[in-house]
């Protein structure tokens, strides 16, 4: 056994494991606080994306400004689909407010290819290209980067949902509506602020996926691993999007390496099965969550 | 409200009758055209290709017209988008072949031009081709209404690898294709057709359709450690990462690609990374004022912007398709899909207006020319870095 390959090759699903749980991240955040699986989180991560490139290409800005703008336009998008589609649906059933998600990933996909057309296209460069190594073991310089902005994130929010009113009133929300509302807690705000924090975190992970592997109309698939690990992790779990995000990706960077990458997907979805088997709620999931 | 009365509708019938009894009738209108159908990807995972080729068509068909069409016939082109699904291809076939009277027919992918070869052959009126270059098309046994505009993937691989047979002998070689169906077609054949040339085909590494990260496979190839990586199954992504962490690690391999990953502005957009990226190219680039090729300045007056590399395929195809309804009319043959294969079979050292760079033949379902490019970063474009290379001379 090459250990020095083994130790590149963890790193490597550490990565990109990490650039999963922080999608997932947007996923569990909306579902925490609402109760609604947003399907267009892909989408949303696609769009902050081509945000970052329009404000540095079309408007010419620095990519340090262009970074945050990014984030705060996933932010606004959040609360404007909040606002707008998601509160007049209050009351109905779920099916009805997953359809609508779908939709709005539709409509991104096409408002993308009408303004921006339907070509693939690099990210400008916004994090080097001077290789890391940790010992002797190689990692690429904007995976590290994205594990590091990951775990980052992921542990603030950690302790957001521990120690800040917000994230307090937000898992009150999560907890019990009615309770929250008699606690004086301004419910209808709260998922205004979820939507916009999920949104948000979307259009970050869309910079660092973007930066990896370009921009399309198509990059929002990616959504869709993420959301394996949220059922994996369980759809109301921080920690769960951490850890399933984490194992998806450790598990595909051996499977793809030691078995071949025509084996990847087939293992991640393996996992998947078995999971919604033993623990259908996911690992870290509430045990009332109700399957759709 | 309108309503009709008993006169109005029996008038109605009559009319109705009198067009289901005489065809020709109806069709009066129509038989002073011909109509290339299209179900083509406008939007989609190939939406980036479908939209050039459809200005290709719709440019060769807009030149072929204003010189007075096809033997005094009109061409239109009557399509659809696909969104590159099978299904919704098929939907598209069986709706225009419907409307329109319809011999000619542009499909989006290797998957419908599978799908539909059945019903092509049990028609016989139509002749096909597509965006798809998969090698089990080019079978005339098998798929004898069907052709395409440019070789095959795997005689692609053989241009590739005859260049590097010549640049390189014995070089040691690594090929990286999607687990798709576009991105296996010519692996098995080009590793048998590699071996018989001499060339070491060290590792194969595969990623999945929807890989972002490729570092597991970039360490792959840092182990395999090849003279050169040939790409198949990809368009954009992951190849600029792929090539970036190469470069970080070292590695010295040439990074080539097959056609549908040779666009000039996508590399462009990529910058220094993409520098030194070679590729087989079938067709000339827009930007290319070779003197022998006239068709390119006229296509620069039609659009002066650049046009992708799906472009001078739609047009090329579309070229074809025009040229055997040429030879069929011109031999008082009906149009269908025997007369018109004939007819494009029988195309013998054709000058394509320069979109290829030498004369082309079509003795089966493919034109198997191509030439290595390879990207210059500072000037931004694919640039010539062999000479046309001709299969099966």
């Amino acid at each position: 056994m090459d250990w020095l390959f083994f130790t590149e090759v963890t790193l490597a699903g550490l990565g990109s494991g990490a650039l999963l749980s922080l999608t997932a991240l947007s996923f569990v955040l909306i579902y925490k606080a609402t109760r609604v699986i947003n399907l267009a989180v892909g989408e949303i991560l696609m769009l902050g994306g081509y945000l970052f490139f329009a404000f540095v290409t079309a408007f010419g800005l620095a990519t340090w400004l262009a970074i945050p703008l990014a984030i705060a336009g996933g932010a606004l998008f959040g609360f404007v689909v909040e606002r707008t589609l998601i509160r007049p649906m209050l009351g109905e059933s779920s099916i009805s407010v997953l359809m609508l998600t779908v939709g709005l990933g539709s409509v991104l996909i096409g408002a993308t290819e009408l303004i921006w057309n339907t070509d693939p296209r690099a990210l400008p460069d916004f994090m080097g290209q001077t290789p890391v190594f940790i010992g002797e073991a190689y990692v690429s310089r904007k995976i590290a980067i994205g594990f590091v902005v990951s775990a980052l994130v992921i542990a603030l929010f950690l302790l957001l949902f521990r120690f800040w009113r917000g994230g307090v009133a937000l898992r009150a929300t999560a907890t019990d509506q009615a309770a929250a509302y008699s606690c004086g807690i301004n419910v209808p705000a709260v998922f205004s602020l979820a939507w916009m924090v999920a949104c948000a975190t979307a259009a970050g992970a869309g910079l660092l996926v973007g930066a990896i592997g370009g921009i399309s109309p198509t990059m929002g698939v990616f959504g869709l691993s993420a959301l394996v690990v949220v059922i994996i992790g369980g759809l109301d779990s921080v920690l769960g999007a951490l850890i399933g995000g984490i194992l998806i990706g450790l598990v595909e960077a051996w499977a793809g390496t030691f078995l071949g990458g025509e084996y990847k997907l087939v293992t991640t979805f393996s996992i998947l099965i078995a999971a919604l088997m033993i623990r259908p709620y996911g690992l870290f999931g509430t045990v009332e969550i109700e399957r759709l | 409200m309108t309503s009709l009365n008993r006169r109005q509708i029996m008038g109605l019938a009559a009319g109705a009758g009198l067009a289901s009894a005489f065809p020709g009738f109806t069709a009066y209108a129509q038989e002073k055209e011909i109509v290339i159908g299209g179900s083509i990807p406008l939007t989609g995972v190939f939406a980036f290709a479908g939209v050039a080729i459809e200005a290709g068509m719709s440019d060769y068909v807009k030149l072929t017209n204003e010189a007075g069409g096809i033997a005094g016939r009109k061409l239109r082109l009557a399509y659809e988008d696909t969104a590159y699904k099978v299904d919704t291809s098929v939907a598209v076939f069986n709706k225009l072949t419907t409307q329109n009277d319809i011999h000619l027919y542009y499909g989006d992918s290797t998957g419908f031009a599978k799908t539909i070869n059945e019903e092509l052959n049990r028609r016989g009126t139509i002749l096909m081709a597509g965006a798809s270059f998969g090698s089990e098309l080019n079978n005339p046994e098998k798929y004898p209404f069907q052709f395409m505009a440019g070789p095959d993937y795997v005689e692609m691989f053989a241009i590739l690898l005859e260049y590097i047979a010549k640049a390189q002998p014995g070089a040691k070689l690594v090929f990286v294709n999607s687990d798709t169906e576009f991105g296996r077609d010519p692996i098995e054949a080009s590793v048998k057709r590699a071996k018989e040339m001499g060339l070491d085909v060290v590792a194969q590494i595969v990623t999945p359709p929807t890989a972002v990260d490729v570092s597991t496979e970039v360490l792959k190839l840092r182990r395999a450690n090849p003279d050169f990586t040939i790409f198949h199954g990809y368009v954009l992504a992951p190849l600029p990462e792929f090539m970036s962490q190469a470069k970080q690690l070292g590695l010295k391999t040439k990074f080539m690609g097959t056609f549908w990953s040779m666009d000039n502005s996508l590399w462009a957009n990529v910058g220094a990374p993409a520098d030194g990226f070679m590729g087989v190219m079938p067709y000339r680039y827009y930007y290319d004022t070779s003197p022998d090729a006239p068709i390119l300045e006229k296509i620069r007056k039609l659009r002066p912007t650049y046009q992708a590399t799906g472009y001078m395929q739609g047009f090329l195809t579309a070229m074809l398709m025009g040229e055997a309804a040429k030879r069929t009319l011109a031999a008082g043959k009906e149009l269908n899909g025997k007369t018109l294969k004939a007819a494009l079979n029988s195309i013998k050292d054709f000058d394509t207006g320069g979109i290829i760079g030498v004369p082309i033949s079509v003795p089966g379902n493919s034109v198997p020319v191509g030439r290595i490019y390879q990207f210059n970063a500072a000037d931004k474009q694919m640039k010539p870095a062999s000479d046309w290379i001709s299969l099966k001379k």
